[in-house]
């Protein structure tokens, strides 16, 4: 990919201006950061800062930011800056501007008081107005006037404390009632992007470039809040699931490592309670799926690639695969409940749960096992035909043994996914709230042989049985109490357990695909 | 050969197969078909005593994995081949035994909830054509309206919260960022995929609710309006990927022209890139649509769980309850008319995924015949 809007070629001089751009930026990166924290309750609104509130502080900043954006676009306009504005801003921000606009009309004519009708008006002209402003004078003022006044708006109404930490609006009708607490950080959050994305288009020059800088701001945000909202989901999840997670570990002494929580049921005698039960269950789960699917998935991957003639055949297996991947977990759990109970003692029980999860991980072990089936290289086959090597020696010692970093990735993969489902084991293989360390399924030692039909039975697995993202909602759906010490540390640490589970599948999955990658690089 | 009528086409297709079946068996060791002639009819004995629920499925199972196993020593191309055969056809038997299940599971619902439409009783109209859902006191009736109006609250904020997100990251995996910050990025929303409903569930029922309930003074803390954003974060990844996809299979040559001619990267990316895999990229959203759609969980811990249409119609400041947390919810508790209800539920929610579905395929595989079959 090239990066000719970086190359000294087509800019080196770093004006005044586009030093105050760029500061600009900064600074709506910063009243997003801290509006984030304030929406966040990290800081309050009402806090003082140099002797005002937050809130009027950020007014100021939103004041002097939509002013700063203006007068970049009056500056560009009146020829004292080199930029490249085109004639319009484009129908794209004008499109954008008109809808900010309508709706300050029409929540600024509803303050006053106007009717529906009313304020539908109002929005359409003001609106109207800002599409105009948007669309018909040159760029460097059409991106930037409508979107300053958006920031100098908002920075009135705080500034002059007519919305601030005490502001309180009852939402007639809908059974809610605004807080300065929410408006005010919502307000400099979306005032500080608007005026962001109108400072870094002024800070490209505008024009292509300018547009490049700005589109740029926004992804880049984007991105950035994805990633932070995944770390601190994790981390609040680590945080909150530790102190339960590990309660009572010890390094040493007769057992090495005794690990409570994970190794103790929840009984009465438990002096900690631990999650055993749950774990073997969603660990027998997760065997008994991967048993069942990953064979079938890898074998019909192998018949429709290598020996199927690609028509009609493979594209209904391949529609049927795609239909079954969307196909929701609960639905799975439905088909379970009717068609996999009744042949299984007509209860919940762990071989139905592992069946429908072998259902949902078949489709993924399939599309992942096809891809890297075809992504072995022809000239592999062709070389073994030419050594007089038969097809179906060619496919057990080349292209299978080829297409195994892929199909490894996607079942590991995909186990992590079916790991943490709970809606189709919520229907076909219920589990306690709290079950004790007994509970733990015996899977192994539990097959009999008998003289009349079936004639293998495992009672094992013909019990319900629970599993950590079961036991989790059924600790949810108990109101988060129970028969043990504490609940809620109890239930955090099983979140954070599960989490781990999963987490630690994806990890592997990730890190098998750069191993070997690497490897292929070599 | 433009004379031949479709019909003498269709036997012809039929000849030419017979024949290479003949062909095919003449080819064959004897021993061999006998062997897989075996293996192939007890499974599918199996496959029947099983949908009968007979006590006596071991014994073809037995079979089938007797004969397998002999077959594997003895004759292992033409076993492997007929074995793999059959675990293609599984795909098809368990969509076909799911449409067949769950159907008819919901037949009494659909009978019960019949209404007279010009005086032809139609099945099932009673669920679409009045709101009420109470499955207990009289009238009791089944109107699947109100779930239907959760699912299509959820999933439109969802949708607003994963459809300009999910393309913008994928815009970024695929065409800004740099190498090393793409490996860090890629896995990073993959991870996401990864966290289970039910911990996004916890988190919104334990966090969030509580915290909504204070700051928007909520009678009680569910909302339609932090479901869908929740259940958007976790569309959001089905978004990248999909969208990643159809970004990259934009071939280089596209991009790089216009990159020449001296337009900026995101001229580029407007100009070319996105108009050439803008149906992939739609078809990644609908996609992401049907996730949303069928997001248990979250919903399930997160709502209210009363089956009403909120008033006004848009009011994301209540939180019922979706179609899929009916089912998990009422799932257990509810038999005879109640339990097909759910059945009825689940039907909805498979058919529209699947239209889903199907659409996206339908969508992507016409972006590769444009693109000039760059699989």
């Amino acid at each position: 990919m090239s990066r000719s809007t970086q190359t000294a070629l087509v800019r080196d001089d770093r004006t005044a201006y586009e030093a105050v751009a760029g500061l600009t930026v900064g600074l709506s990166g910063v009243a997003f950061t801290l509006a984030l924290a304030a929406l966040f309750d990290v800081v309050g609104i009402g806090d003082p800062v140099a002797g005002v509130s937050l809130s009027v502080v950020f007014g100021g900043l939103l004041l002097a930011l939509g002013g700063a954006v203006v007068g970049f676009g009056v500056a560009s306009r009146l020829g004292y800056v080199d930029t490249a504005p085109q004639p319009s801003a484009g129908v794209v921000a004008a499109g954008a501007f008109t809808a900010i606009w309508f709706a300050i009309g029409a929540v600024a004519s509803g303050a006053l008081g106007l009717g529906t009708v009313a304020r539908l008006g109002a929005g359409t002209a003001v609106g109207g107005a800002a599409f105009a402003a948007t669309a018909f004078p040159r760029e460097d003022i059409g991106s930037t006037v409508p979107a300053g006044l958006v920031a100098g708006l908002a920075g009135a109404l705080l500034v002059s404390g007519a919305v601030g930490p005490s502001w309180t609006q009852p939402l007639s009708g809908y059974n809610a009632t605004l807080f300065g607490d929410v408006v005010v950080p919502a307000t400099v959050l979306f005032a500080s992007l608007v005026v962001g994305w109108s400072a870094a288009k002024a800070y490209g020059g505008f024009g292509a470039r300018g547009r490049n800088v700005g589109a740029y701001v926004l992804i880049y945000l984007v991105v950035g809040s994805i990633l932070t909202v995944l770390v601190g989901l994790v981390a609040f999840v680590a945080a909150k699931g530790a102190p339960g997670l590990f309660n009572g570990v010890s390094v040493g002494g007769s057992t090495l490592v005794s690990w409570p929580f994970l190794t103790n049921g929840a009984g009465l005698l438990a002096d900690i309670a631990g999650v055993f039960p749950a774990l073997v269950g969603t660990v027998w789960l997760v065997i008994g799926a991967v048993l069942f699917a990953v064979p079938t998935g890898v074998g019909a991957a192998v018949f429709l690639s290598e020996y199927a003639e690609q028509g009609r055949f493979t594209s209904v297996v391949e529609v049927a695969t795609n239909g079954l991947w969307s196909t929701p977990s609960i639905v799975f759990g439905l088909f379970g409940a009717a068609f996999l109970i009744p042949r299984f003692g007509n209860q919940k029980s762990l071989i139905a749960g592992m069946l429908t999860l072998g259902f949902m991980l078949l489709p993924l072990v399939l599309i992942t096992s096809r891809e890297a089936i075809l992504a072995v290289p022809d000239e592999y086959r062709d070389a073994s035909a030419a050594l007089g090597v038969s097809k179906w020696q060619t496919i057990r010692s080349v292209v299978l043994p080829a297409a195994i970093p892929g199909v490894t990735t996607g079942v590991i993969l995909g186990v992590g996914r079916i790991a943490g489902e709970t809606a189709p084991i919520l229907l076909t293989m219920g589990g306690g709230v709290l079950p004790a360390k007994s509970a733990a399924p015996d899977v192994l030692g539990g097959f009999r042989l008998s003289a009349s039909p079936p004639f293998v039975s495992n009672p094992a697995l013909l019990e319900a049985t629970s599993a950590l993202p079961y036991q989790l909602y059924a600790l949810i759906t108990a109101g988060l109490s129970g028969n043990i010490q504490n609940p809620q540390e109890y239930a955090w640490g099983l979140a954070l357990t599960l989490l781990l589970v999963v987490l630690v599948f994806y990890a592997g999955g990730i890190a098998t695909r750069y191993y070997f990658r690497q490897k292929l690089h070599q | 050969m433009s004379f031949i009528t479709p019909k003498t086409d269709w036997r012809d297709s039929i000849d030419r197969r017979l024949t290479r079946t003949q062909e095919f068996i003449d080819d064959t060791d004897p021993a061999a078909l006998a062997v897989v002639a075996v293996a192939m009819g007890s499974l599918l004995a199996a496959f029947v005593g099983f949908l009968l629920a007979s006590p006596w499925t071991a014994v073809p199972l037995g079979a089938f994995l007797v004969a397998t196993g002999y077959g594997w020593v003895r004759h292992q191309a033409l076993v492997a081949r007929a074995v793999t055969f059959a675990m293609t056809t599984v795909t098809l038997v368990t969509l076909g035994l799911i449409v067949v299940f769950i159907f008819a599971e919901s037949i009494p619902a659909f009978q019960y909830e019949s209404a007279r439409v010009f005086g032809v009783s139609v099945p099932g109209l009673g669920m679409f054509a009045q709101a009420r859902w109470d499955a207990v006191s009289d009238p009791v009736r089944y109107s699947l309206l109100p779930m239907i109006h959760g699912t299509v609250m959820v999933t439109a904020i969802a949708t607003l919260v994963a459809a300009p997100l999910g393309v913008s990251a994928a815009l970024f995996i695929a065409e800004i960022a740099p190498p090393r910050v793409r490996e860090l990025v890629k896995p990073g929303i993959e991870v996401l995929a990864g966290i289970p409903s039910i911990v996004y569930g916890f988190i919104g029922f334990t966090v969030i609710n509580p915290w909504a309930g204070g700051a928007f003074a909520l009678n009680g803390g569910s909302t339609y309006l932090f479901v869908g954003i929740v259940v958007g974060l976790m569309a959001l990844p089905t978004v990248v990927s999909v969208a990643e996809d159809a970004l990259t299979s934009v071939p280089d040559v596209m991009k790089d022209g216009s990159l020449a001619l001296g337009a900026t990267d995101w001229q580029s990316m407007t100009a070319i890139t996105l108009p050439a895999a803008f149906s992939g990229v739609s078809a990644a959203v609908l996609l992401g649509v049907g996730r949303a759609i069928g997001e248990t969980m979250a919903a399930t811990v997160m709502l209210a769980g009363v089956p009403r249409i909120s008033e006004p119609l848009i009011n994301v400041f209540y939180g019922y309850e979706t179609l899929t947390s009916l089912i998990a919810r009422g799932y257990g508790s509810a038999n005879g008319v109640h339990e097909s209800a759910l059945f009825a539920a689940g039907v909805v929610l498979f058919v529209t995924v699947l239209c889903l579905s199907l659409a996206s395929q339908y969508i992507e595989a016409r972006m590769r015949r444009r693109l000039g079959g760059a699989e």
